[in-house]
């Protein structure tokens, strides 16, 4: 009906959702998991506690060795991470722009190759080619692994920005910079932070086998079980690596959760 | 280059308000271009509609007008200055823009959303939010209720009508609007362009207005310009003109058949003389109903309330089960109510669906000020008809060689 025009915007046949952004997660949501991932650790040291240790087993399992090599495992995890954003981030950037439409496959082509070479590869390459060992070359293994997913899903982030917003933007008079820092990346921002996350949890995996070029982790307990053949101590190192990657997972879900832009 | 139909040549009282001259664009790779060599006034203070069958080129020219499209040839002359080659971001600050699929910013809230370009031109805080404000108002929103939600909590109606604000945001001297009310479902959409037509009326810009839609050209324009492939005029003429003497063949089938009743929507409820029907008022009992209806020649009386708008039709049924209640509690409430700015086509479609056959007319308050019934709307058809005839007449009289097809 084509009610009088002064008919109030409050009175308005059309469908109003007044509801705002369904909440994240309840509270009871949030806990869950570090509820769980805490009772796994006391279930280990107890376990531990109640065993008689022989001295190999006890060389690997004590406070200071499994805080060093958590510690190290961490700063492995984060570091990489940072390194892959700052490499990712700003190339998807370039990459879902139009003047580089033609380089475009094959950068993501070499990525992809670079990725399928599995990282043990890599690491052995980085040292018996180039003697390059220790922490910095684990950066750069776990960097070549993790910077496609961050990549492919800036670049799918940005894709994904309706064409009308973009087109809207500029037809306000924004320039290109303004566009891209005030439109496309915000609202690219969901989908980039998921591909951080991914890129997070594979780091705290494959962090693992930077032992072998010596660089310290998580690793070095896992190691040391298969070399002297201790399962307790094998088992130890792989439980505490799952626990610290779903702990990772589970900060980055909050992470994304805060992050995203209201209204989305 | 064969002379182009420019009506607005011959209106040289209103200033020109955009020139666009030979504005032709060559997408690559394509044979044919997109828009050949258009040259078209458009005169400050009207709508003027850019209508055609799709793949026309009139979304083009009109994104070449802000430059979203640049123009491979040919001049834009914005208010007398040349803006063919000034900063695109600078003059898109100038020129209001809503699109279909309104392109509201997501993330950002509608205040922030409609405080875009006087951000972007630098007013201070103070300046902006008074101006969101005022706009929200104008489009019929709540500055209160609306300022703080997100885009994806509105309707699309209330979407548009946010990109329309948007639009308005640094009172620009132009706006470009491209089919802003094509993605709106009809009843809304109707509400809106009305609403918007009321907004025009009091803001006066100057407005290029692009639709596939002929009756939306001929409910909007002040000027419509028909166009065909290539952006080439077929006719460039205020509505009574295009439905009365259209130029050519190109344009009769466009107009395609209906024409009567798309004149309908040229005239306006205020043009006719309006019908009576029986009222009572809330405070009247229902007796006097009573006597008021056997008196009378309809099924049904109108109620108004003690300020004169129409609350409820009542039937002798409902009479006789009024069981003690106020008029204003029985009976049915009047869907099919138009304002005398609501064309006649409006009224039609109302009344097509009405209870008793009748719209009722009220004035912009909500006070009964009449009806209308098919007679009425009949009535004024003929006479709309035998004007046209009578004008197309005139029309062959007096140039009868001037319709010289354009190429």
């Amino acid at each position: 009906m084509s009610a009088p025009a002064t008919a109030a915007s409050t009175t308005d046949a059309e469908v109003v959702q007044t509801q705002s952004a369904p909440p994240r997660r309840s509270w009871p949501g949030y806990l869950t998991m570090p509820l769980i991932l805490g009772l796994v650790c006391l279930g280990m040291f107890l376990y531990v506690q109640s065993r008689e240790l022989d001295s190999i087993e006890a060389r690997s399992l004590n406070a200071r060795t499994i805080l060093t090599a958590l510690q190290g495992h961490v700063m492995l995890t984060a570091v990489s991470t940072l390194v892959t954003l700052v490499i990712s981030v700003p190339l998807g950037v370039l990459l879902t722009r139009s003047f580089t439409r033609v380089i475009r496959p094959y950068i993501i082509g070499v990525l992809t190759v670079l990725q399928a070479v599995p990282t043990i590869a890599i690491l052995v390459l980085l040292a018996v080619a180039f003697l390059f060992l220790g922490f910095q070359a684990a950066i750069v293994g776990l960097v070549l692994y993790a910077i496609i997913p961050v990549l492919l899903n800036t670049m799918v982030g940005l894709e994904q920005v309706d064409e009308n917003v973009m087109e809207a933007g500029r037809g306000m008079g924004f320039s290109r910079w303004q566009v891209l820092t005030k439109l496309e990346v915000p609202l690219a921002v969901p989908v980039i932070l998921a591909g951080v996350r991914t890129a997070l949890v594979i780091n705290v995996g494959t962090a693992t086998l930077v032992t072998y070029i010596d660089a310290g982790g998580l690793g070095d307990i896992i190691v040391a079980g298969l070399s002297t053949n201790r399962i307790l101590v094998q088992l130890i190192g792989a439980a505490l690596t799952a626990v610290l990657a779903l702990l990772v997972d589970y900060i980055a879900g909050i992470a994304e959760d805060l992050l995203r832009p209201k209204g989305l | 280059m064969s002379h182009t139909p420019n009506a607005a040549s011959g209106h040289a009282d209103a200033s020109v308000m955009i020139r666009l001259e030979e504005l032709t664009k060559r997408f690559p790779g394509q044979s044919r271009s997109a828009v050949e060599s258009l040259t078209l006034d458009i005169l400050e203070g009207e709508i003027v509609v850019l209508v055609g069958p799709s793949g026309c080129g009139k979304t083009t020219t009109m994104k070449m007008i802000n430059r979203i499209i640049e123009p491979s040839s040919g001049r834009i002359i914005l208010n007398g200055e040349d803006v063919t080659s000034k900063n695109p971001d600078h003059l898109r600050r100038r020129i209001g823009y809503v699109i279909q699929q309104t392109g509201l910013f997501p993330h950002m809230t509608i205040g922030e959303n409609v405080a875009t370009v006087p951000k972007l031109l630098g007013w201070d805080a103070k300046r902006v939010s008074a101006r969101v404000d005022e706009l929200l108002t104008m489009v019929n929103m709540d500055p209160a209720e609306y300022r703080g939600r997100y885009p994806k909590q509105l309707s699309g109606g209330q979407q548009q009508r946010v990109g329309v604000a948007r639009a308005l945001g640094a009172d620009p001297e132009v706006m470009l609007m491209d089919e802003p009310f094509g993605a709106i479902d009809p009843i809304t959409r109707d509400r809106l362009q009305n609403e918007f037509l009321r907004l025009q009326s009091e803001v006066r810009k100057t407005i290029v207005f692009v639709t596939h839609d002929i009756d939306e050209a001929i409910k909007m324009g002040d000027r419509i310009a028909i166009l065909q492939e290539g952006s080439r005029i077929a006719q460039y003429d205020t509505p009574e003109r295009i439905l009365t003497a259209p130029a050519n063949d190109f344009v009769k089938d466009f107009i395609g058949a209906g024409a009567s009743l798309k004149r309908l929507n040229l005239s306006r409820v205020r043009d006719i003389e309006l019908g009576t029907w029986d009222t009572v008022t809330t405070a009247d009992s229902a007796e006097t109903a009573h006597s008021t209806l056997s008196s009378s020649e309809y099924s049904a009386v109108l109620v108004l309330d003690t300020d004169g708008r129409p609350v409820r039709w009542v039937t002798a049924d409902d009479l006789r089960r009024i069981d003690g209640r106020s008029l204003d509690q029985i009976g049915s409430a009047p869907q099919a109510v138009v304002e005398p700015r609501a064309t006649l086509s409006d009224a039609l479609n109302e009344l097509v669906a009405a209870r008793y056959a009748v719209t009722v007319v009220v004035d912009e308050q909500g006070r009964y000020l009449g009806v209308i019934d098919f007679d009425q709307l009949n009535e004024a058809i003929r006479s709309m008809r035998s004007t046209a005839v009578a004008e197309a007449r005139s029309e062959f009289a007096a140039h009868d060689s001037s319709q010289e097809g354009p190429s």
